[in-house]
């Protein structure tokens, strides 16, 4: 019975370049090494388990039928994450016009309630377990709007840049800024928050 | 832009020289401003490297197994579609040509009149008609009275050489 090829000192562009020459085997590397990645920037916009999967799966066959446009500019990884980002984004949307909005996430889209919140005076991740914050942070991502969390996570997860952020949303520089302001806010008064329900 | 988000702009490093010096100004004046800065750096600091660690609940085999039968589906579905369009486009050429024998049979039928055939035409809802025979090279405009009887009013001979008149 023929041994299946070890990849272990195989690059990721070597096993890109077999795969853009139709090796499957290969390919099937690289769903190994970066499955967790890619459905864990799935799960951070989706916050779902199944559709996470369903899209991080739908992402892989995607970049399976373009891998002939994979140029090399970025990592494959980063590649890889702009294509199930773009998924989860096209997901939202549909799923967000087929829900009715509630009024705070109203209030929200329209702006201006991150400026009624008053500013936290004290740092409340200051004495955190990096474990705690952790967790405290992904608690507090699951309260925000789809728009918000998704801009805070291209900013600070995916280290994007406003404009880029903006082609990637389809919107403006200026939403971009305004919907990161509101998140950063709301993260803050949320993080304070638990950090009362803690103390008392 | 608003000083807030100047002031965001300012900790994402996304200001140019004289916005710098132009919001650092306002952070040094304003206490208000460099409260909502300090919450700002606070937020980005704690966020930065702080994202949830999610492993995928499924085995390597699993999760692959869904992605192969995807991009055989795909593969599939990119081979039929040729032969698809082939269904439509067996019709769509002969159409076209058809269309095309049409439009040229129409054209020339149009623009060309049969020699010695005279043309009348009387639209149902107008109240003068006109008849043109092109052997007597003679036209008619006949106008309709109160009682809808049409009269010629009159008629004119055309193409006719100077010598004949």
């Amino acid at each position: 019975m023929p041994q299946p090829p070890d990849f272990t000192t195989t690059l990721d562009v070597q096993l890109v370049a077999s795969s853009q020459a139709g090796d499957m085997i290969a390919f099937e590397e690289l769903v190994a090494r970066h499955r967790d990645k890619i459905y864990a920037r799935a799960f951070s916009m989706m916050r779902n388990e199944e559709d996470a999967i369903d899209l991080s799966q739908e992402a892989w066959v995607k970049a399976w039928q373009r891998l002939k446009q994979f140029q090399g500019d970025s990592s494959f990884a980063t590649w890889m994450t702009r294509i199930v980002i773009n998924l989860c984004l096209d997901q939202l949307r549909r799923q967000k016009r087929t829900r009715a909005e509630s009024i705070e996430q109203l209030d929200e889209e329209l702006g201006g309630v991150e400026r009624q919140m008053p500013v936290v005076a004290s740092n409340p991740a200051e004495g955190l377990e990096r474990a705690e914050l952790r967790k405290r942070i992904d608690k507090a991502m699951t309260q925000l709007s789809y728009e918000h969390r998704t801009v805070l996570i291209l900013h600070e997860f995916e280290e994007m840049e406003y404009k880029q952020i903006a082609k990637v949303m389809n919107c403006s520089i200026g939403t971009v800024m305004s919907r990161l302001f509101y998140a950063r806010r709301r993260l803050a008064s949320l993080l304070q928050s638990l950090k009362k329900e803690q103390q008392s | 832009m608003n000083t807030e988000l100047k002031l965001q702009a300012l900790l994402d490093g996304a200001l140019d020289a004289r916005e710098i010096r132009e919001i650092e100004t306002i952070l040094a004046q304003d206490i208000q401003s460099a409260a909502l800065m300090q919450e700002l750096k606070w937020m980005k600091a704690a966020v930065a490297g702080n994202e949830a660690e999610v492993k995928l609940p499924e085995t390597r085999e699993f999760y692959w197994s869904k992605i192969e039968r995807g991009i055989a589906a795909e593969a599939k579905k990119a081979a039929a579609a040729p032969a698809e369009r082939a269904w439509w486009l067996r019709f769509i050429y002969p159409a076209t040509g058809l269309a095309a024998m049409v439009a040229v049979m129409f054209v020339v039928s149009g623009g060309r009149t049969t020699d010695g055939a005279d043309t009348e035409s009387v639209p149902e809802d107008v109240n003068a008609i006109s008849f043109r025979s092109e052997a007597e090279a003679m036209s008619v405009v006949y106008v309709a009275d109160e009682n809808g009887t049409f009269n010629p009013v009159g008629q004119e001979t055309k193409n006719e050489p100077e010598a004949d008149k």
